[in-house]
């Protein structure tokens, strides 16, 4: 049986001060919905700790900064917020719609874009655009802060760079401007209330009817949401006209293929991830039309 | 025909209590000393349990009891073959039995003292295949037994390579359907009280069928039946699924309660109540067809091989139905059919709604349209050409001559409202695009009732008051299914009182008539008729009453409206002051009614004769979208045709029709329990996957009558055929899209991307 | 384990209560204050039978320990009633033959109740993305929707 005392810091300055000196045994808690969904099955994901400590009534977590270059989101934003923030919706509509696809309206009013982050999982929907975003997140400890691209936090399935001692607090993301298209793609087995399949962001500007700055994040299709770099630099410059459909497909598979291996999954996602870039291409193709 | 009650969409009786949160369920009920039961199941499928060592779990701090086996007076249990164990005992044969059930003062403390019991195991290898559990010399799972065969039920009509020889086209094919969960939102929950009032025992709970569930009890406990009480309280849905399970788990809360002379409460949580619970059967079928040039039937040769898993549970009847239904609703001179249930190591297996006929359907109408792509036929056409009209013969020897066969009327019906021809000839063209349409249609007979499987009779208790208000003892069960409304509707109509006069009980074993089990869509047939009974013997009553003390002749009166009208329609006097003066004369205003039904026959050798006294008919037609490119597919619209004979209440009928459509729209495309060497690896919602409401289509419910003669007011069944008949007009509508035809349930991504499922193999949880 | 104290307002009732930190809120709602209304199907969050509004947003009250939520309002299908007169969503779903078992009801009315307080005019989409967290087994959810689509027009045409 899992038992654990409960902390509840009154603020972020207190909360730093405590896992400082007892890190290793705290689990931080905000939205609740993955972590509450392990300790109910026993997850081995878990390991032991002492203390469960809740951040989600910290102020101030939960603020959207606009700044000149970036966009700063705290870490305790639910993704209700995220849909409904129209500082969102203006820069970056791709999180807005990844957001929309997460679990349920009960799920969406708990559930953090911090919580969704640090649970690492591979089908995460909000990792993906924020991958595709070059977002960075922000992490705070007693003494220090540190910022690092969303791509190094992630280490692994279900694994987070965050230190025992730290604190996920904001995560940033630099503004795009008005050429850029995005598009979010996501398969899955019903229509509601559905983990990813697959899940794809495509965000790019097109310059002179060629794809220019793009980013293809996958989700749920290696073991880590990851940008798919060889299909980046094969599709930046390509006339958006001039697209060999078979040739896309079999290359995002077979880069697929490089990053994760073949696995029992392998005869489905591979055609699919190639299908679901053509439609994200074809779909930003349409906007710029 | 105008009726003031039935026919009408009255408001359900008990929605009051279920929109307050007033309603109790089982695991609501509260007790004082209540004890908290939890139930330690084995850690294989298939083990030897060499020890099993409480007692550091006994020592825990707030634990009062803790059975095994052992405790239990008489561990194995069924209705029909009594091999189900109520804990292991010398073997666990299933990943869902119990080894320990702990009884304590919290959950905390159950749960801790759980983890707490050391047991040995010697793991051994078991089978999880049925087609392997067949082989001759394969390891017996009970090994009482001759052989793994729990059931072979054959049926022989005309001449079967006769029939083959006479056909210009023969095809062959396999199909096959997965493990299914009935997943009623609710969990199943029992308290066990020990010696209330009379009783030994007392059993509250969500118990789909109070009077099996009292005799397994009394079985188990080796007690007489008139000691045992079982009180059904509001049910969050059944499906079949609350019947040997909670009759187990009833007896486990049970022999503790005795143990610790307190009430002990045994409620699953959903993984639990995943892992434990009895599935819907899957089954591996295949069929081999002929038929002539112009499409019509000649021959059908079937074989079914249903997975019993571990126990018997309601297999023999469940492939009973299988067997007289499986040629689906066309006339065919030459049937060999023969289906089989066998035990394996896997989930045992029993009822749920359909019971038998959702795979066989999924086979028979998927091979019913390839059959006419085969012959250039469309499906409509072939269909016409074949089905049963007013005194057809059926595969088992029937001829269908006492009610209206609607066969033709609903399949008109729903393919003109869907436009399926129109539709049908557009989408088979090539379509432009990733998202293909198609649509396609299905259409079933279901013998209402039990047919064959046991003596098929209910009763029902009307107790008029002396102040004309009414009691109505049943001994069929809401479900959530309506069937409290009906009955009152029925009584009402007969009666001349509004609905809300009556107060149907909740079923109680103490009081409630036996009648058998709320089941195969029987309960607005064979006890609605039983309803009838009791308020025509107490109208009649009246009547004679009336007549007696007031001049009139007892053709003159009517009931209606609460009050009693006599000659010359003039009002008497109101049905409550008729009620306190019959009191007072002494007339008996309780009435029993009884109803048996018509008579049926089986011939077990041949597979022939009468197996149901009537039948229902319904078709659906499914539109679809199929995303090819990755594999999704979007149920935009279900057409659903159904004769019910008569809607006691439309609304009702409705409701059953939508959920119907819901269920087996999960069947055809969501649905599946994953199973690996009797390991379940979706214990719970987020990985068995039901329908959501943004997974509804369209759905266009017509509701068909042709009253039948033995239905109370005509009516007749439901609540099975709305849900067996989806998948397949799914699938059919996925090969009019895609020209994929997938034989194998759910159809999901990887089958339509890949052309085969996809499965992660090898391994435990 | 230690206890935390904890006050909540629930149904429009002050509560002092002192919690195991492992305590869901489903579980000091049912166990503690015996509001059974609120129901328990899966544990997980995925079925929405355990339903409740904290602070005017519909949440999954299994997925919440009741430390977390001190000082916050909750409303539970118990407190839809106010002084024996039905709120409009239950009386409709009783119009509309929106339930069947029940199970799923209290949990719907919640979802329900916390769309229409935050948005007076859904249209079926949204009516549909409340009530997607929702599971129902026995109705098919097209009567659940034509229940509350009623209740917004009745609202809309006053």
């Amino acid at each position: 049986m899992i038992e654990f005392e409960a902390l509840k810091p009154q603020n972020l300055k207190e909360a730093l001060a405590v896992l400082k000196e007892r890190g290793i045994d705290i689990k931080l808690l905000a939205g609740g919905t993955d972590l509450l969904v392990e300790i109910n099955n026993n997850s081995d994901r878990l390991g032991n700790f002492k203390y469960l400590m809740d951040i989600s009534s910290i102020k101030g977590l939960d603020e959207i900064e606009n700044e000149k270059k970036h966009l700063i989101i705290g870490a305790l934003c639910t993704h209700t917020q995220i849909i409904e923030s129209k500082l969102i919706e203006g820069n970056f509509p791709i999180l807005v719609r990844g957001a929309k696809t997460i679990g349920s309206t009960q799920i969406r009013n708990r559930g953090t874009i911090g919580g969704n982050i640090s649970n690492g999982s591979p089908a995460a929907d909000l990792i993906t655009p924020l991958l595709a975003l070059k977002s960075s997140v922000i992490l705070k400890s007693k003494n220090k802060k540190r910022e690092l691209p969303l791509q190094d936090f992630i280490t692994g399935p279900y694994k987070t760079d965050r230190k025992e001692d730290e604190i996920l607090t904001k995560i940033k993301i630099p503004k795009i401007n008005s050429d850029y298209q995005s598009s979010f793609q996501k398969v899955k087995r019903r229509q509601a209330v559905a983990i990813s399949r697959i899940n794809l962001a495509v965000v790019t500007d097109i310059k002179e009817k060629r794809f220019n700055d793009i980013r293809i994040a996958f989700g749920s299709a290696t073991p880590t949401a990851i940008r798919f770099l060889k299909m980046e630099k094969k599709l930046k410059q390509t006339q958006i006209n001039e697209l060999n459909f078979d040739s896309i497909v079999e290359q995002t598979g077979q880069e697929m293929v490089e990053i994760a291996g073949e696995r029992w999954s392998t005869p489905y996602k591979k055609p699919v991830v190639g299908n679901l870039l053509i439609r994200a291409l074809q779909e930003i193709i349409r906007e710029v039309q | 025909m105008e009726f003031n009650h039935v026919h009408k969409s009255k408001k359900r009786v008990d929605v009051y209590e279920k929109v307050t949160g007033r309603a109790k369920y089982g695991a609501d009920m509260r007790f004082p000393d209540m004890l908290y039961a939890q139930t330690l199941y084995t850690k294989y499928p298939y083990a030897e349990i060499k020890n099993i060592d409480l007692d550091k779990a006994k020592k825990q701090t707030d634990v009062e009891a803790i059975i095994t086996a052992e405790d239990v007076p008489n561990n194995k249990f069924g209705v029909i073959i009594e091999n189900q164990q109520v804990l292991a005992e010398d073997k666990s044969l299933f990943i869902g039995d119990g080894i320990a059930v702990v009884a304590a003062k919290t959950a905390k403390a159950a749960a801790r003292a759980l983890e707490l019991i050391d047991v040995e195991y010697k793991e051994l290898e078991g089978i999880y295949d049925p087609l392997k559990a067949r082989k001759e010399r394969s390891q017996l799972i009970h090994e009482e037994n001759e052989s793994n065969q729990v059931i072979h039920h054959p049926l022989r009509k005309g001449n079967i390579k006769q029939g083959f020889l006479e056909s210009d086209v023969i095809i062959k094919r396999e199909y096959d359907t997965p493990f299914i969960e009935q997943s009623y939102i609710e969990p199943e929950a029992v308290v066990a009280v020990p010696y209330q009032e009379n009783s030994t025992i007392t059993v509250y709970g969500s118990i789909q069928n109070p009077f099996a569930t009292q005799g397994a009890v009394a079985s188990v406990l080796k007690e007489k039946l008139n000691k045992i009480r079982i009180v059904q309280n509001h049910m969050g849905g059944s499906f079949g699924g609350k019947d040997e399970v909670v009759s187990s788990m009833a007896a486990r809360a049970a022999i503790l309660a005795l143990k610790t002379k307190k009430p002990v409460r045994l409620v699953n949580t959903r993984d639990q109540s995943i892992k434990e619970s009895y599935k819907r059967h899957p089954y591996k079928m295949k069929y081999k067809i002929g038929a002539t040039h112009d499409g019509q039937l000649k021959a059908m040769q079937i074989e079914a091989v249903a997975d019993s898993g571990a126990y018997a549970c309601q297999t023999p009847f469940v492939t009973w139905r299988s067997v007289v239904q499986a040629t689906g609703p066309y006339e065919v001179a030459n049937v060999k059919t023969d289906t089989y249930g066998f035990y394996t190591n896997n989930i045992y297996t029993g009822a749920m709604r359909g019971y038998g006929s959702p795979q066989v359907i999924f086979a028979q109408e998927s091979l019913m349209d390839e059959l006419a792509e085969e012959l250039d036929m469309d499906p409509v056409e072939l269909r016409l050409k074949n089905i049963y009209h007013n005194n057809s013969i059926t595969a088992s020897g029937q001829k269908l001559d006492s009610h209206q066969v609607s066969l033709e009327e609903v399949l008109i019906k729903a393919v003109e409202k869907s436009d399926f021809i129109e539709k049908y000839n557009r989408y088979k063209k090539e379509q432009t695009g990733d998202k293909k349409r198609g649509i396609g249609l299905s259409i079933s007979f279901r013998g209402c009732s039990l047919g064959a499987e046991a003596i098929d009779a209910a009763g029902i208790i009307l107790s008029l008051k002396k102040d004309g208000s009414v009691n109505l003892y049943s001994g069929l069960a809401e479900n959530g299914q309506g069937l409290k409304t009906v009955y009152c509707q029925i009584a009402g109509e007969i009666l001349g009182l509004d609905i809300d006069r009556i107060n149907f009980m909740e079923v109680d074993t103490l009081i409630s008539p036996d009648s058998g089990s709320t089941v195969a869509s029987r309960a607005t047939l064979i006890g609605g008729n039983a309803v009838k009974k009791a308020a025509n013997n107490l109208k009649n009553r009246i009547k004679k009453f009336i007549a007696e003390s007031y001049e009139q002749t007892e053709d003159d009166i009517v009931l209606k409206d609460g009050k009693i009208y006599g000659k010359k329609s003039i009002e008497i006097m109101s049905i409550a002051k008729m009620s306190s003066m019959a009191a007072m004369e002494g007339v008996c205003l309780t009435s029993y009614g009884w109803y048996v039904s018509p008579e049926i026959s089986w011939d077990e050798e041949i597979g022939q004769g009468n197996p149901y006294f009537t039948y229902v008919y319904g078709c659906q037609v499914a539109e679809v979208e199929v995303d090819i490119k990755t594999g999704e597919i979007n149920v935009l619209k279900m057409t659903a045709a159904h004769d019910v004979g008569r809607a006691i209440n439309p609304a009702n009928v409705k409701g059953q029709i939508y959920g119907g459509v819901m269920m087996g729209l999960g069947y055809g495309i969501m649905e599946e329990l994953k199973t690996n060497q009797g390991y379940i690896q979706n214990t719970n919602f987020d990985e068995y996957l039901i329908p959501t409401v943004k997974d509804m289509p369209d759905i266009d419910p017509i509701i068909v009558e042709n009253p039948d003669p033995d239905g109370p007011f005509g009516a007749k069944s439901i609540g099975e055929p709305t849900l067996e008949l989806g998948a397949a007009a799914i699938a059919n509508a996925v090969a009019n899209a895609a020209d994929k035809r997938i034989r194998s349930l759910p159809i999901n991504l990887e089958q339509i991307i890949v052309g085969r499922k996809l499965s992660k193999g090898g391994g435990q949880k | 384990m230690q206890k935390v104290k904890v006050s909540l307002t629930v149904n429009r009732k002050k509560y002092n209560l002192e919690v195991d930190p492992d305590e869901r809120l489903l579980d000091s709602l049912r166990d503690r204050l015996h509001l059974t209304g609120v129901k328990e199907g899966c544990s997980i969050g995925e079925c929405g039978a355990c339903t409740v509004i904290i602070d005017g947003k519909a949440v999954n009250s299994c997925m919440v320990y009741t430390f977390q939520i001190d000082g916050s309002h909750v409303l539970t299908v118990e407190g839809l009633e106010i002084d024996g007169r039905l709120d409009p969503l239950q009386l409709s779903f009783i119009e509309h033959q929106a339930v069947q078992c029940g199970f799923c009801t209290p949990g719907m009315l919640m979802s329900a109740k916390a769309l229409l307080n935050k948005n007076p005019n859904p249209d079926k989409e949204a009516i549909k993305t409340a009530i997607e967290g929702n599971l129902c087994r026995c109705t098919g959810y097209q009567q659940i929707i034509e229940a509350i689509e009623a209740v917004v027009k009745k609202d809309g045409s006053e």
